[in-house]
């Protein structure tokens, strides 16, 4: 069994009049036991240089370290390696495999939603339903200078 | 100003034949600027026993909403610790994906508006697997968020 760890650890001494240190560290397990999480896409690193939304980690079958099984536990790691903080990487999740940007902003029918925005150096790191064709993970650069993003899977 | 770190780290010398170490800290700042987020939630604990879904964070109203499309980032910890007990985290009506017991995780929020009938809104909302009751604590840092007005 492999044992994977992630440790989170927030701080500021004057975001609030009391000071932030707090720290976090998980097992990386296999739902519902203590089983460590046996599998991995590696760290890859993939180059953006246009204002489109890509699918990056695409769900269901056929990707090329194995499929993510959906509802399981999957933890999914990203970091936008880039010094800007100015421009950013949207990240989405959702039915976006086409490579159309299709919201739920304004279409009732997608299942589309932005997440959040990552900028120059920022990481994020979530767990993944998985679910195929419907969670989708996207990466939407706010402008078409080169970044590049980093990410990983982990999966049972 | 203030200054704000997260640092990650993954580590595990047998989930793969080379080590896997890896580090990552950056400062928070506001959208598309080196001024730190300055706004928080606070760390938020909470005894949830219904698997009823549940608002987090102040919900999304239609209108002009502050922190949408602009810098937030979002903590949640799953502090149960029965093996089988998870939370599922959804942004609007999308899964993102489960917490289990032990788990946590950070994210960036962009608290967007949707604009179509359903009202669905960018909303981060939880869902306890079971109503025997599990703690778990969230906290957001953000440069502005939406307070609803009283009623």
């Amino acid at each position: 069994m492999a044992t994977t760890t992630a440790t989170i650890t927030l701080s500021s001494s004057d975001l609030t009049s009391n000071a932030l240190s707090l720290s976090n560290t998980m097992t990386l397990t296999q739902a519902g036991n203590d089983t460590g999480i046996l599998n991995t896409s590696g760290l890859v690193r993939t180059r953006l240089a246009a204002a489109n939304q890509v699918d990056l980690i695409a769900s269901g079958a056929g990707q090329n370290y194995g499929t993510v099984t959906a509802d399981k536990s999957a933890k999914v790691y990203i970091r936008n390696t880039g010094t800007s903080t100015s421009q950013a990487v949207r990240i989405g999740i959702g039915n976006a495999s086409t490579g159309t940007a299709t919201t739920a902003q304004s279409s009732a029918a997608a299942t589309y939603w932005e997440l959040g925005r990552l900028y120059g150096g920022e990481w994020m790191l979530i767990p993944w339903i998985a679910t195929d064709n419907t969670s989708d993970i996207t990466a939407f650069p706010t402008t078409s200078a080169e970044v590049y993003i980093e990410w990983m899977v982990f999966f049972e | 100003m203030a200054t704000t770190t997260a640092s990650l780290t993954l580590s595990s010398s047998d989930l793969l034949s080379d080590a896997l170490s890896l580090s990552s800290t950056n400062t928070l700042y506001k959208a598309g600027t080196t001024t730190g987020l300055d706004q928080t939630t606070g760390l938020s604990r909470v005894y949830l026993d219904a698997t009823t879904n549940v608002d987090i964070f102040p919900p999304i109203v239609e209108g002009n909403i502050p922190g949408e499309n602009k810098n937030a980032k979002v903590y949640i910890a799953n502090l149960s610790t029965t093996a089988t007990e998870y939370v599922t985290i959804t942004l609007c009506s999308q899964v993102i994906g489960r917490l289990y017991a032990g788990d946590w995780m950070f994210m960036p929020w962009s608290m967007q508006e949707d604009t179509h009938s359903d009202n669905k809104h960018g909303d981060i909302e939880l869902t306890p697997s079971v109503d025997t009751g599990m703690t778990v604590e969230f906290m957001c840092i953000h440069e502005a968020i939406e307070y609803p007005a009283a009623v």
